[in-house]
């Protein structure tokens, strides 16, 4: 009696090919990244000396009416070591911060020494402390000198030290950029060559002299004012 | 903008993809579904390389502020899309690194299934296949959104993001087709 034979299923092979698929894959993979790299090297973005200074887009207000503001249009790619071209103040405050309010002061001095070499910009935060409410009417108000009661809490912005600001301030008020700066408190401020890359941050201050602040920076980095 | 060279290449690669799939389709038997896993594979391999490309346009910008590699001005370019720091990333991730890891995954899973078409894992591996491609559609669809209507001065068309989002889709289709054939018997 003939016997009849059931036709088996195919099967699969003995060894597991997964690992081999793996190995293949990230062979392409990693062929593929050397190949970005050597046509567009990475470039390190943060808020660390010699990193690219992190770019955003936010509201500004210079005085007048609020409009679009991106950081990177203040860069000069070309500019060389010696060369031409705006350095960069990235400063960082609350309106309710004490310590904020009495850099005024500092800043218009600041300023009113080096606004021919330097372009300041100051991005307010509301940071998440009890009292800490802010507003763009406020934030005008502190940038202007001007009646507006809540700065620090609950003083007059028109008693804030200092000049009236001249210069661009930014609405952060979300806190869009503050994570990509690793803000560690406000006031913070860090200098900027005018390429974009951060050339002094007030956290590394084993590179620089003992003791040095915005003031020494811009003497030592960027010369005579 | 003109059609550069390795827009081309991208544009023939998916034509390729997109042919292999349908000459699939009117294949029986195991022809056809290595032929199906043939198009996953290349659709994978252009999203490989169209996401590597937006990457180093990505560098490309940030290092020069401009890069020749695509346009940034008209309607269709890449500085108001790539070069946007808003809407560039994915929690600080540069996209195109978010899509060479996506894409890498893809291609694994299909390599897998090429390399072994009737291990006891395919059933699963082809199921994941559809599972990821499907969990990249909102992706898709989220970054069209920007590119249309939040980048600066939208709307743009970033077009090797497109190559990407169009590998995806592909890939997506291969994906559904190859799991049809092994739930209807057509696998081998």
């Amino acid at each position: 009696m003939a016997r009849r034979r059931k036709v088996a299923a195919p099967k699969g092979r003995d060894d597991d090919v997964r690992l081999m698929a793996a190995l293949v894959t990230f062979g392409v993979t990693s062929m593929i990244l050397m190949a970005v790299m050597l046509l567009a090297p990475v470039v390190k973005v943060g808020p660390s000396e010699g990193e690219l200074a992190p770019d955003f887009s936010a509201q500004a207000y210079s005085g007048g009416e609020w409009g679009d503001f991106r950081l990177s249009d203040l860069f000069n790619k070309s500019w060389t070591p010696g060369g031409d071209g705006d350095w960069i103040v990235v400063q960082y405050i609350d309106t309710d911060c004490p310590y904020c309010w009495s850099e005024g002061e500092m800043m218009s001095q600041l300023h009113s020494q080096w606004n021919q070499k330097v372009t300041f910009v100051t991005i307010v935060v509301e940071l998440g402390i009890q009292g800490h409410d802010s507003s763009r009417e406020e934030v005008e108000a502190f940038r202007d000198k001007t009646p507006y009661d809540g700065c620090i809490t609950n003083s007059n912005c028109a008693d804030r030290p200092g000049n009236p600001h001249s210069w661009t301030y930014i609405d952060d008020l979300n806190a869009k950029t503050s994570g990509d700066w690793e803000l560690p408190g406000t006031p913070f401020a860090a200098l900027l060559q005018p390429d974009g890359i951060v050339a002094w941050n007030p956290q590394q201050s084993g590179n620089h002299p003992e003791g040095e602040e915005m003031e020494g920076a811009l003497l030592r980095l960027v010369g005579g004012s | 903008m003109a059609l550069d060279t390795p827009l081309m290449v991208f544009i023939a690669g998916l034509v390729i993809a997109s042919v292999l799939a349908l000459q699939a389709r009117s294949k029986n038997g195991e022809d056809g579904t290595k032929a199906m896993i043939h198009s996953g594979l290349a659709f994978s391999v252009i999203g490989l390389m169209s996401s590597g490309w937006t990457y180093a346009i990505h560098n490309s910008l940030l290092d020069s502020g401009e890069s020749s590699m695509c346009a940034s001005e008209g309607l269709v370019q890449c500085g108001s899309v790539i070069g946007d720091p808003e809407w560039n990333n994915l929690f600080g991730v540069p996209w195109g690194i978010t899509g060479l890891l996506s894409f890498s995954l893809l291609f694994f899973l299909f390599l897998s299934l090429r390399m072994d078409m009737h291990a006891k894992w395919a059933e699963s591996f082809t199921s994941y296949s559809l599972l990821a491609g499907l969990a990249g559609l909102p992706f898709v669809a989220f970054l069209i959104f920007v590119e249309l209507t939040q980048v600066e001065g939208a709307p743009h068309i970033c077009p090797f993001c497109t190559v990407a989002h169009l590998s995806l889709i592909g890939f997506l289709a291969a994906a559904y087709a190859l799991r049809g054939r092994k739930q209807s018997g057509m696998w081998a």
